[in-house]
């Protein structure tokens, strides 16, 4: 339980506040300069800082063993997400075993709030947050992601498999 | 009328009601498969388990009379656990198929799951593989492994259509739909199948994949493929239409509606929709503001009645619009024109009297009725031959002509183009843009109306039943309907009203519980 010290009346004068301010900084300031090593802030880009491998980061979309992509397009991410930044266009698939898959998966990742709800909501993993998250891109069209990002990029390394398997369901009866 | 006592509740019904419909009457949830009010009585599902007083075993309500003094009551344990077990066997081969499956959202075994079922599966054995993905016809689509052979398609194919294309094959766990010898189910009434098949079995080709139904807003309508005028729902959100549903009108068409009707909305989505007024002829088009168009065309209109002192006008009209348009156009020539020139355009004179016997007309036009009383009133008696004498001897100057909404049932539109050319000047009001109104020779305004999706007006089918159709939203904003053309090409009018900006269409999450009911 944090217990919080009413402000008196003085903390409404305006010179205190200013110089406690300006002293605070000036003390980190002169702290620096002395111990580099205790320097909380990072020379971002040439440092970057290493989050855990389960940061909630950029989205994945992930295959199956021969590679296709494992999203069903039934919706329901793009249904759950609040932002609603996803976009799907289903189609009838050419492949007897699959039925239905997305012609068109596209995430805003604009708009995306990076709240998971997506990844809850599949039913068959395909669709994950990864760890990386710098996002940079050169205009606004890089930053709609589309299936050929999501599920192929170059950082992926051909594709994250997927934990649900139609094969290994059917073999078992499901 | 005999009493009956249902779940506590007294009430009254007619004389050989069904106890599942007096359950219904009384505001009773029963859970049910089988049982369609609009076919006959199959009691396969047995899931509309009731316990009737001084009878030791349940009985199935959709197969039983009521008789005075019942008591029956469907809310006791005993009962809740009948039906629980029901479900259950009903889904043991059931695949776990709602993720890619268009029925989930309106699905019965959903419904009644979470309404009646809440049951863990103690199922342990393997579930049997049936055909997926088998193309019955031209619009219909099995999936056998989520049938649960409640044969209410096959009961519609014999007793409503009575073609039998469908059938039970098979027997046990290995029972399946299919047709005989894999004939097609190609009749005109084969999507009924998928509107009363309760799970996702039987799916439509034109609608399968395209939205989730919890996108998609509903609200109902007239159909306007043919002068029966089926009481419709349309499904829609801001992409534009995607399909249509029969809703119950014991007055025109009962349950159900022909597949033609059901393609009625895609001459009412913008792709296939004239977007703007237009001014020139072939080869030269110029955009121009709608208001400003339709006051050219009834300056031109006005002019040639003004400098000849007889009737160089003329007005073809046709069945596809509301009486409340025609009204206007007619009065439009009648007092401010002083004109009697009004035709009447037939676009399949042979198939006009046809009738398949259960609904659809070959008169595929929503309001032919209206617009011949409404010409009968107004003792308007000009054939088509005249129009065509005096459009020949080029005697029209300019041609005012209310088109078709759905160009697809008017095989004759291009010779007609040719002819109403020889007027001097066309002024063409339509919803659709057609490709042969681009071509023709003279000069010619081209003016958008509004579809039956974004008006208000009467419609008066093949019975005379005048029948109201209601706006539901704007797809087109430039779009008048042809009151609003007709009050300001007469002058009453400087500029067309705008309409209100709606945004309760918006393509969100409609989900619904109700949807999709049994
Ligand atoms: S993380 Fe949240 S906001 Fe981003 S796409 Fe997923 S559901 Fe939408
Ligand atoms: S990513 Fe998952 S939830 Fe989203 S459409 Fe594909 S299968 Fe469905
Ligand atoms: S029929 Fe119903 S329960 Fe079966 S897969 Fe389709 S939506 Fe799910
Ligand atoms: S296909 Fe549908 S309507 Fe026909 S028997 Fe199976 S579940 Fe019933
Ligand atoms: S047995 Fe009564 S509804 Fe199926």
């Amino acid at each position: 339980m944090s217990i919080v010290n009413k402000p008196g009346a003085i903390s409404t004068w305006y010179l205190p506040g200013i110089l406690s301010g300006l002293w605070l900084t000036l003390k980190y300031m002169i702290r620096n300069l002395f111990d580099k090593k205790k320097m909380p802030t990072l020379n971002y880009p040439e440092e970057v800082y290493q989050y855990g491998p389960r940061f909630k980061g950029n989205h994945i979309l992930t295959v199956k063993k021969d590679g296709s992509i494992r999203c069903t397009a039934c919706m329901l991410c793009a249904t759950n997400c609040p932002a609603q930044c996803i976009s799907i266009v289903a189609a009838e698939s050419a492949d007897q075993r699959v039925e239905k898959y997305p012609i068109k998966y596209e995430i805003d990742i604009l708009r995306c709030v990076f709240c998971g709800y997506c990844e809850e909501a599949c039913p068959v993993d395909a669709v994950r947050m990864g760890p990386e998250w710098q996002t940079a891109g050169l205009n606004g069209s890089s930053f709609s992601y589309d299936i050929q990002h999501l599920a192929y990029r170059p950082q992926l390394k051909g594709g994250i498999l997927s934990r649900v398997d139609d094969e290994e369901r059917h073999k078992f009866g499901i | 009328m005999p009493k009956v006592k249902l779940n506590g509740k007294e009430i009254e019904v007619k004389p050989g009601t069904m106890l599942i419909d007096a359950f219904k009457q009384a505001g009773e949830d029963i859970a049910h498969y089988c049982y369609h009010p609009g076919l006959p009585t199959a009691g396969v599902c047995r899931l509309c388990m009731v316990e009737i007083e001084g009878n030791p075993r349940m009985q199935i309500a959709c197969n039983t009379v009521v008789t005075e003094g019942m008591s029956a009551r469907n809310n006791s344990d005993k009962v809740k656990e009948a039906v629980r077990w029901g479900l259950n066997f009903h889904l043991i081969n059931h695949p776990l198929d709602c993720p890619i499956c268009d029925q989930a959202g309106e699905c019965g075994l959903q419904d009644q799951y979470m309404k009646f079922g809440k049951y863990t599966p103690e199922m342990s054995e393997q579930k049997v593989k049936k055909r997926k993905v088998v193309s019955l016809g031209e619009r219909v689509v099995l999936d056998s492994e989520r049938c649960i052979l409640c044969s209410r398609c096959v009961r519609f194919t014999s007793e409503i259509t009575k073609t039998n294309e469908l059938g039970i094959f098979n027997r046990g766990d290995h029972a399946e739909i299919g047709t005989f010898e894999d004939k097609p189910l190609n009749n005109n009434y084969s999507m009924n199948t998928v509107d009363i098949c309760p799970v996702g079995a039987l799916t439509s080709k034109d609608f399968r994949f395209r939205q989730r139904v919890w996108y998609l807003k509903d609200a109902s309508s007239i159909c306007t493929g043919c002068s029966t005028g089926c009481k419709i729902r349309v499904y829609y959100n801001e992409e534009g239409l995607f399909r249509i549903k029969p809703e119950h009108n014991p007055e025109v068409n009962g349950y159900w509606m022909c597949d033609k009707g059901r393609d009625i909305y895609k001459h009412v989505n913008p792709e296939a929709r004239l977007q703007e007024a237009r001014w020139g002829q072939v080869g030269n088009w110029q955009v121009k503001d709608i208001a400003e168009a339709l006051r050219e065309a009834g300056e031109a209109i006005r002019a040639s009645v003004r400098d000849s002192h007889h009737s160089k006008v003329a007005l073809v009209l046709t069945g596809q619009q509301t009486l409340e348009e025609l009204t206007a156009a007619v009065k439009f020539f009648l007092s401010d024109l002083n004109s009697r020139d009004i035709y009447h355009w037939i676009n399949n004179p042979e198939e006009m009297e046809k009738f398949d016997g259960l609904l659809f007309r070959g008169d595929r036009n929503p309001n032919t009725k209206g617009l011949l009383s409404l010409l009968a009133s107004e003792k308007v008696s000009a054939t088509w031959a005249q129009l065509e004498g005096k459009l020949n001897s080029h005697e029209i100057e300019t041609l005012m002509v209310v088109g078709p909404e759905d160009p697809g049932v008017f095989p004759d539109l291009a010779a007609k183009l040719k002819l109403f050319a020889k007027a001097k000047r066309l002024v063409w009001l339509s919803s659709a843009r057609v490709a042969a109104v681009d071509q023709v020779t003279t000069a010619t305004w081209q003016i958008p109306l509004k579809s039956f999706f974004e008006k208000d007006g009467t419609l008066v089918n093949a019975q005379g039943r005048k029948q109201t159709l209601r706006k539901i939203a704007t797809l087109i904003p430039a779009a008048v309907s042809v009151d609003q053309a007709v009050a300001v090409m007469s002058g009453r009018e400087k500029a067309v009203p705008m309409g209100k900006f709606e945004l309760n269409w918006k393509k969100t999450n409609f989900f619904v519980g109700e949807r999709g009911s049994l």
